[in-house]
């Protein structure tokens, strides 16, 4: 069994896509280790916490080159696996894949971006349409999605999610009620944790420009950390030039894996590491060299008789 | 999936979805024409099957594009080589489309079909199709008629030859820069066909037309039919006809046409022989160096081993060599990479003594260039230096920018270093393999990028191998084992797959005596990820180290992480178990 799945990670890793058969199986596995999981999922040190990879597999894989490969090095993704790359389909199979075959050695948490509505405008569901000829995989993926945990506490100190707070919520119990199985809603807690934004000229909430979720003010996350008894936030979702950003007085970090986002932005990438003590170090790295990306490739159309 | 005998009952499907309303259905049919073909019979597919290909000219480009394609094979299911006419109607017309894909596939197919015509076929039914092209009202027309010219002349009866060479020359004074543009890129093919009396005359005065149109975008490609050209014509007639008009264009007061002779350099000398070469082509392409558009400057900078070659080295390093002095700092990052990348093969051209004098001091000014690329293709080409200067003055001279790169910025550039130290070892020997390089490999170890330290573990095993384990245990062993007490357990993890590698070199005894302890003191980790790459170590060391070994120290350590809580532990640890066993059986 884990030698199949094994062969998928190579396969994988060489950005080849599996067959249709082979996601569903995938999924079906996925499922059963995601539904066991907190929404507030527990994350023992070390590991190493990683932002937005938006389908930019090249990248991703120039992330394990420097910080190391799964199960050597102990991941944390905080979500937007998909849409707007080239590679939506494979970075998520990739991670999801590592996922059940190492299941302790990598967390994977949700972004607004999975999400059946969201994937519809961004790409991914376009992808994978182009690739397979039909939306099953995108079905197979954006179920899983609704299985991927809220948020995720590192030795009970830092609490990752992928956006921020919400006025919804001020204890981790509170997020530990949500019936987390759903598509993404369009307001209230768990829409707020997938959306929502620090921000430095607000006193406490304020409108979010994204259209959902809210901004949320340096106050706001000092009683949320102090009544929770957690040394910080870490969360992505926002595109920092320098990969990551402190605010709030190291209250909170935003870390952003996709170098050169959409392939224009310019800005470089980081990840967060921790060791067994809790130790951060931030590891900065820019877009993978031209040379080491594959050409797009344009597969022909799917068999007619099968 | 389709198979090679298909049943015969999706035909009739296969008919129905050539008319469907989906793209993506009439795409799938047309890739099944020859299954359709074969159905009909050879008398069907004429009569019906093609005809209705024929009139179906105004579908989506991407079905012209997959029509023209098929019908480029499809001789055999028309009847063979005497029908083959009847294919050309469907072609022509694709021939005139807007989308210059279909077309140029268009132009493909029938040069193919055309090649397999028979003589007499072809005066009946191909040249009139050339012909009706070339006097096309639609400039699409007259643009794909240019690349048909040189499959319809050799069979031409000599009057024929005579109106296809005079139409060829209209193609090359047509009023649209399209067609002129495709007359000249297809001049050369045609003019191969052409015989030599006729070449000099008739086709040179084409050629000298083109040279001098006032679109740059039909210049440039007659920059390229001058290589052609000039390998068509005896020596002396090219040197008389294509020297000059090289010489021109590299003058051109259009940078894409003298970027174009710069990118052709090489085919362009070799059109006209190393005499003229030296002769003539060293002002020009001094010249082109020289140019003001950097562009221009790239292209030729990254021509200038090749071209040196041809040279003798006097002559280089009287006229070339100042020039890549001073695009060694020229103000484009472009320009410096791209003489970055060629220049390291100028060293063997030069020889020692130039090399020493005039090529060091710029070799090591690039290895200090701001940009990444540049530094990174010098060093990826060090080698070819060593063996021109010697070890030595490479040492004195080059060490130094390698211990400035070994802590570069940029994590691709320290990986050249490194993979580069074991050719270094080996060509300095281990007396002047000195401490300084020796710290440099530790430190690797503890490189903040991953693949940094695993490329550090590899390459202490490679200068194990080089230097024997007596040396390694002087100079390498102690200083790795000392770091297996790094508080972060990445380090760590580096450490034990050094030591891994470290093994099979080191032998049985070492092993024992000093690996294997600190691998199973390693176990005790209270990190899983150790634990599990312990589990993996101690497996690699199965077939090094005796069967006692494996049963007192290695076995008692791989039960105990079998029960290990974290279940990648225990994964990796039963592995190693059964791997243990196996070994055991066997022996």
């Amino acid at each position: 069994m884990s030698s199949d799945l094994d062969r998928q990670i190579e396969q994988l890793k060489r950005c080849e896509p599996l067959k249709e058969s082979e996601v569903k199986a995938l999924c079906l596995k996925a499922m059963e280790i995601l539904v066991e999981e907190s929404n507030v999922q527990r994350v023992d040190a070390p590991v190493t916490i990683c932002g937005d990879i938006h389908g930019q597999f090249y990248d991703m894989k120039e992330l394990f080159k420097v910080g190391g490969d799964c199960p050597k090095t102990n991941y944390l993704f905080l979500g937007d696996f998909v849409d707007r790359g080239f590679y939506s389909v494979e970075t998520f199979l990739l991670l999801l894949a590592l996922k059940v075959r190492y299941p302790d050695r990598i967390t994977l948490i949700r972004g607004n971006h999975e999400s059946r509505q969201i994937t519809q405008v961004y790409g991914f569901y376009d992808e994978c349409l182009r690739k397979y000829g039909s939306v099953n995989v995108w079905r197979y993926c954006t179920d899983i999605f609704d299985y991927l945990s809220l948020s995720a506490l590192i030795e009970n100190r830092i609490f990752s999610v992928h956006g921020g707070l919400s006025p919804a919520i001020t204890t981790l119990d509170q997020i530990r009620t949500i019936d987390r199985k759903q598509e993404v809603p369009h307001d209230g807690a768990m829409c707020d944790l997938l959306w929502s934004d620090p921000e430095d000229v607000v006193e406490a909430w304020g409108v979010s420009p994204r259209g959902a979720g809210y901004l949320f003010g340096g106050n706001v996350v000092t009683s949320f950390n102090h009544s929770n008894n957690i040394d910080y936030v870490c969360r992505a979702h926002q595109l920092v030039m320098e990969g990551y950003k402190w605010m709030f007085n190291n209250q909170i970090v935003t870390v952003w894996s996709a170098p050169n986002y959409c392939y224009r932005c310019g800005n470089v990438a980081a990840i967060l590491e921790l060791d067994e003590n809790l130790k951060k170090v931030f590891r900065v790295f820019e877009a993978a060299p031209q040379e080491s990306r594959g050409v797009p490739s344009k597969k022909p159309a799917p068999d007619y008789f099968l | 999936m389709a198979m090679i005998d298909e049943p015969l009952y999706p035909i009739s499907i296969l008919i129905d979805e050539l008319k469907n309303e989906d793209i993506q259905l009439r795409l799938n049919s047309i890739r099944r024409l020859s299954t359709i073909a074969r159905a009909l019979g050879e008398e069907r597919t004429r009569k019906e099957l093609i005809p209705f290909l024929s009139e179906n000219n105004d579908d989506d480009d991407e079905v012209l594009l997959a029509m023209a394609e098929e019908l480029g094979v499809f001789i055999p299911y028309v009847g063979g080589v005497e029908y083959a006419h009847v294919l050309l109607p469907p072609l022509e017309t694709f021939c005139t489309v807007e989308e210059t894909c279909v077309r140029d596939k268009a132009v493909e197919s029938l040069c193919r079909i055309g090649a397999q015509m028979k003589e007499s076929d072809q005066a009946d039914w191909f040249i009139p199709m050339v012909k009706r092209l070339a006097g096309g009202e639609w400039f699409t027309a007259r643009v794909s008629s240019c690349g048909l010219f040189h499959i319809a002349y050799p069979s031409a009866p000599e009057l024929l030859k005579a109106e296809l060479r005079s139409t060829y020359g209209q193609l090359c004074q047509d009023d649209m820069p399209m067609v002129r543009r495709s007359a000249a890129s297809n001049l050369g093919k045609f003019a191969a066909t052409v015989e030599p009396s006729h070449l000099k005359t008739d086709i040179m005065s084409l050629f000298e037309d083109l040279t001098h149109d006032d679109q740059d975008s039909v210049r440039l490609l007659a920059v390229e039919g001058c290589a052609v050209l000039g390998k068509l014509l005896e020596p002396q007639d090219c040197v008389s006809h294509v020297l000059p008009l090289i010489i021109n264009f590299s003058q051109d007061k259009s940078w894409r046409v003298r970027y174009m002779v710069a990118s052709q350099l090489y085919e362009l000398c070799e059109a006209v022989g190393p005499e003229p070469t030296r002769a003539d082509l060293v002002p020009a392409y001094v010249r082109l160096l020289r140019d003001n558009e950097a562009e221009v400057r790239i292209a030729a900078a990254g021509k200038v081993t090749k071209f040196c070659r041809i040279l003798n080295p006097q002559l280089a390093l009287q006229h070339i060599l100042p020039c890549v002095k001073e695009l060694s700092s020229d103000s484009s990052q472009h320009v410096r990479s791209a003489l970055a990348s060629a220049i390291m093969g100028m060293a063997p051209v030069l020889g020692k003594e130039a090399t020493i004098e005039q090529l060091l001091p710029i070799f090591l000014l690039l290895l200090k260039d701001e940009f990444p690329d540049v530094r990174l293709s010098i060093i990826s080409k060090l080698d070819e230096v060593n063996q021109v200067i010697g070890i030595d003055l490479l040492y004195q001279s080059l060490l130094p920018a390698i211990f400035e790169l070994a802590e570069d910025r940029h994590w691709r550039v320290r990986l050249a270093i490194i993979e580069y130290i074991p050719l270094l070892a080996s060509q300095l020997g281990v007396e002047f393999f000195d401490e300084k390089l020796g710290s440099l490999c530790m430190q690797w170890l503890e490189d903040k990028v991953y693949s940094i330290r695993d490329a550090a573990a590899t390459n202490l095993k490679r200068l194990a191998e080089e230097f024997g384990p007596d040396w390694a245990m002087q100079h390498i062993v102690p200083q790795v084992l000392n770091m297996i007490n790094n508080p972060h357990y990445l380090y760590r993890m580096t450490i034990l797959h050094a030591i891994s590698l470290l093994a099979p070199v080191m032998g049985s005894e070492i092993t024992c005596q000093k690996l294997l302890l600190v691998v199973i003191n390693a176990s005790k980790d209270r990190v899983p990820n150790i634990k599990f790459n312990v589990a993996k170590v101690l497996q690699s060391l199965i077939p090094i180290v005796d069967h006692s070994v494996v049963e007192q120290t290695i076995r008692p350590c791989l039960v105990e992480l079998s029960e290990d809580p974290d279940v990648d532990v225990r994964y990796f640890a039963t592995q190693a178990l059964h791997a243990s066993e196996q070994v055991m059986m066997s022996s």
